[in-house]
């Protein structure tokens, strides 16, 4: 490390109609680190590696790259300049050899034939050979593992001459054997000379890789410091930022009647998950993205698992949505757009389609009953529409997601399972989904709410599961002496004392 | 509700596509009435509707599969085979009323290949039926070949065209009597049943129909044997009627009921659609088709204008009925 700057970002701002991505960030990377880049989904990572690579054109701002004004227009601009990217979804050509991948978009031509470059070739067999001997360049990328087929990505990177890599959440989809070999490339990649900036949601692989990290939130840079003495709770408050305000009301009705037990529950990103849902109670499932909320959320809900589920006492498998259903649990999904809303269709077909014995008498769909429930909805959940026949598509997101909780509550089930209950609503909505939220519970109803908002949970749910890296560290009690500090230390990983 | 100006405009806004198709068929008529005194006589217009007939029966039960986001190119193929193995039976010895089960439950076995390949295992519609396209035509050929002909018309039974030729309560032919079976029966699936009321979850979103408990595999497989079944009902009333099954017939039939479905206002990606759009759609390529013949214009000209029907009803379609669609 000679402590000079490769990069100096000064005030970069990206504005996209009607949303500003990016509030003019300014920091600067040194020379021959792993700059990691950390914040929770919408907080500007993404768009600040889109415009360092050229896929996004900043609105404002300055880059320096080797005291050089920096501003490419196109990916092919920042390949050209040094900075090359190991994106999740691998852009390696499955059908073709190892060479062949190395040398695409670059063949020598001569009378318009491609013809082998032989000194690329041999440049990139050394590189290769410095990270994993055991592959021949004639292999079939196809045959390769993920693992692999990085190391042909980033090899193609260092033939480039790049002089900066952008890992976008490189260890995503491999195993703890390929993680670990991973480790070992960032590693020798720096002890060859270059900056590696390295994005991911996981805190353990950012503080073994790390030297200096950059935080940001809510399209800003919050702070940019070196790794060493960094508590990872300062980090993640740093990440989440917002005081948290607590005006928690405990439910009223909880009652010592279990709904729901899940015992050691084990997937592929969960390990031993256990605990218990209570009549009339609110639980909220809390973590970083990628600690496993939605994978609990999976399992009882269409998706098999190892362990144990118990509704109402009774042994149940909720592999499939239909069991799920018919066990008493009901799903207003995270993705309200793909998953939740019948957008071609009026609200008034929306609202029975979980349960049509509502809506029916002597087996036919009876339209009175229709819009009976229809109005009684659009009435008990206040959703501004003009009228019951308006196109679900057509309404706003918190109105929309009203309605999805409509259909919902149609079902009548007693243990109601919300993902990102109040994702991508205004404030006004959110505020009116809690309140119906707080009121099911009331009426004696089993909820799990599973959200990335600490907001969200401190305000609304009786107890709170902590999910760190597919693992439930603890379930904590809300209350007016809840310790949101300790929440943030198990959610970031940290040990604590028991 | 009751009938005022409000009310007519509310319905022009949200009906936009029928008002246009019920002013296309008005417009026609009167054209053609003026320009061809043949036009409006009882047998070009018993012509017109036989035609349709055949397009509207399997295209009821095809609407509403294309409503749930799906659609079925091997109809003319089934109809072909159907007609072929129909006549086959009866002219060796199997009763008529056992021929017409028989072949009624081969052609719903067609739909069930479709059901298979495209519900449960998810391969593009396009590509699955057009291969069991492919594979009935080729049987509807081997079949006639069995029987030793490129056509089954001889030694068929004396009474093998009454079912045909059958007229309900003296007048109407049995083609239009089903035809009008069919577009209550899918009137009433469309507008009083489950089954429709998912079959248009399913095409606004398949995910959240899953996510919902509806069977969705079940359902798009069912629609897929009621068209084939349709289809195979088709063959035989067809081939009853002229008294001759060949296997070359409904070429191309595929088509005719997409471009009525399409026309009538049904999105292909699913989600929207109408029995009665269907039926305006049906009766428009069906009355055009016709006049087109009236007038002496040649069929390369048909071809022409058929394709520029097409091409304008998936227009209209965008234009109509979905302002929200992205």
């Amino acid at each position: 490390m000679d402590g000079s700057n490769i990069l100096e970002i000064r005030d970069v701002g990206k504005a996209f109609p009607g949303v500003v991505a990016l509030k003019g960030v300014s920091f600067d990377i040194k020379r021959n680190t792993v700059h990691c880049i950390v914040g929770e989904n919408g907080a500007g990572k993404s768009t600040f590696i889109k415009i360092l690579t050229g896929v996004h054109e900043r609105s404002s701002g300055e880059i320096t790259l080797d005291g050089k004004p920096f501003a490419p227009t196109r990916v092919r601009d920042a390949m050209a300049a040094g900075i090359s990217v190991l994106y999740q979804e691998l852009n390696v050509v499955d059908e073709l050899t190892i060479a062949g991948n190395l040398t695409l978009g670059q063949e020598a031509h001569s009378f318009g034939f491609p013809k082998q470059d032989t000194a690329i070739l041999e440049k990139a067999a050394g590189i290769l050979a410095s990270f994993d001997e055991s592959i021949s360049m004639d292999t079939l990328v196809g045959s390769l593992s993920v693992a692999q087929k990085q190391v042909v990505e980033i090899t193609k990177a260092l033939c480039s001459d790049c002089a900066v890599l952008v890992m976008d959440e490189p260890t995503a989809s491999l195993s703890l054997g390929e993680t670990r070999k991973l480790f070992d490339t960032v590693a020798r990649l720096k002890a060859s000379g270059v900056t590696i900036i390295f994005i991911s949601h996981k805190l353990d692989e950012i503080f073994e890789n790390g030297d200096y990290i950059t935080i940001f939130r809510d399209g800003e840079m919050i702070e940019t410091r070196s790794l060493e003495g960094l508590e990872r709770s300062d980090l993640v408050r740093m990440m989440l930022g917002k005081v948290v305000v607590n005006d928690y009301v405990p439910s009223p009705a909880i009652q010592t009647e279990t709904a729901l037990e899940v015992r050691n529950a084990t997937t592929r990103k969960l390990r031993n998950v256990s605990f218990d849902l209570q009549k009339g109670e609110i639980l909220g499932f809390y973590g970083l993205v990628g600690a496993g909320k939605t994978e609990v959320c999976e399992i009882l809900y269409g998706h098999p698992c190892a362990g144990e589920i118990r509704v109402k006492g009774k042994a149940t498998r909720l592999d499939d949505v239909r069991k799920s259903l018919k066990a008493g649990l009901a799903l207003v999904p995270e993705e309200r757009r793909e998953a939740g809303i019948f957008g071609l269709l009026g609200i008034r077909q929306n609202i029975p389609l979980m349960n049509m014995a509502n809506v029916k008498s002597h087996g036919l769909v009876r339209r009175a009953e229709e819009n009976r429930l229809a109005d009684h909805y659009i009435d008990a959940l206040s959703i501004a529409a003009r009228d019951r026949e308006h196109q679900v598509s057509l309404l706003s997101g918190g109105n929309q997601q009203k309605v999805v909780i409509a259909k919902c509550l149609n079902r009548d089930s007693d243990i109601i399972l919300m993902d990102e209950p109040t994702r991508g609503v205004d404030v006004g909505a959110k505020q009116e989904i809690h309140d119906i939220i707080r009121e099911l519970a009331g009426q004696g109803k089993s909820i799990i709410v599973f959200t990335s908002e600490l907001q969200e949970v401190v305000q609304l749910c009786d107890r709170i599961a902590l999910m760190y890296d597919g693992a439930l560290r603890q379930i904590v009690q809300n209350g007016p002496d809840l310790d949101t500090d300790h929440i943030m230390k198990l959610v970031a990983g940290e040990e604590i004392e028991a | 509700m009751r009938w005022n100006v409000d009310r007519i405009k509310h319905l022009l806004q949200t009906e936009t596509q029928k008002a246009v198709l019920i002013g296309t068929l008005i417009v026609m008529m009167i054209g053609l009435s003026l320009a061809t005194p043949s036009f409006l006589s009882v047998t070009n217009f018993t012509n017109v509707f036989l035609k349709v007939a055949v397009i509207v029966i399997i295209a009821s039960a095809a609407n509403l599969l294309m409503v749930t986001g799906h659609f079925d190119l091997s109809v003319g193929s089934v109809l072909a085979f159907s007609g072929i193995l129909h006549a086959y039976l009866c002219k060796h010895g199997v009763p008529i009323e056992m021929s017409m089960l028989i072949t009624c439950i081969v052609a719903m076995g067609w739909g069930g290949i479709n059901a298979m390949t495209v519900a449960v295992l998810g391969i593009n519609p396009v590509i699955a039926t057009v291969g069991v396209l492919f594979i009935a035509r080729g049987f509807a050929f081997l079949v006639a070949r069995w029987d030793g002909g490129a056509n089954i018309m001889t030694g068929l039974p004396m009474e093998f065209v009454d079912f045909g030729r059958e007229l309900v309560f003296g007048i109407f032919p049995l083609a239009i009597v089903m035809m009008v079976a069919a577009l209550a029966l899918f009137l009433f699936i469309e507008k009083r049943t489950e089954i429709g009321r998912f079959a248009y979850a399913i095409g606004a979103n398949l995910q959240a129909a899953k996510l919902s408990g509806i069977n969705t595999v079940g359902i798009i497989a069912l629609l897929y044997v009621i068209v084939a079944l349709f289809a195979g009902l088709s063959g035989i009333l067809q081939t009853s009627r002229v008294g001759l099954a060949a296997p070359n017939v409904a070429k191309g039939l595929e088509f005719d009921v997409i471009v009525a479905i399409i026309l009538g206002g049904t999105a292909m990606t699913g989600g929207v659609g109408s029995t009665i759009g269907m039926l305006l759609g049906a009766l428009v390529v069906g009355f055009a088709s016709n006049g087109l013949i009236l007038l002496g214009i040649p069929f390369y000209y048909q071809s022409i204008a058929y394709g520029v029907i097409l091409i304008g009803s998936l227009m209209l379609n965008q234009r109509f009925t979905n302002p929200a669609r992205a």
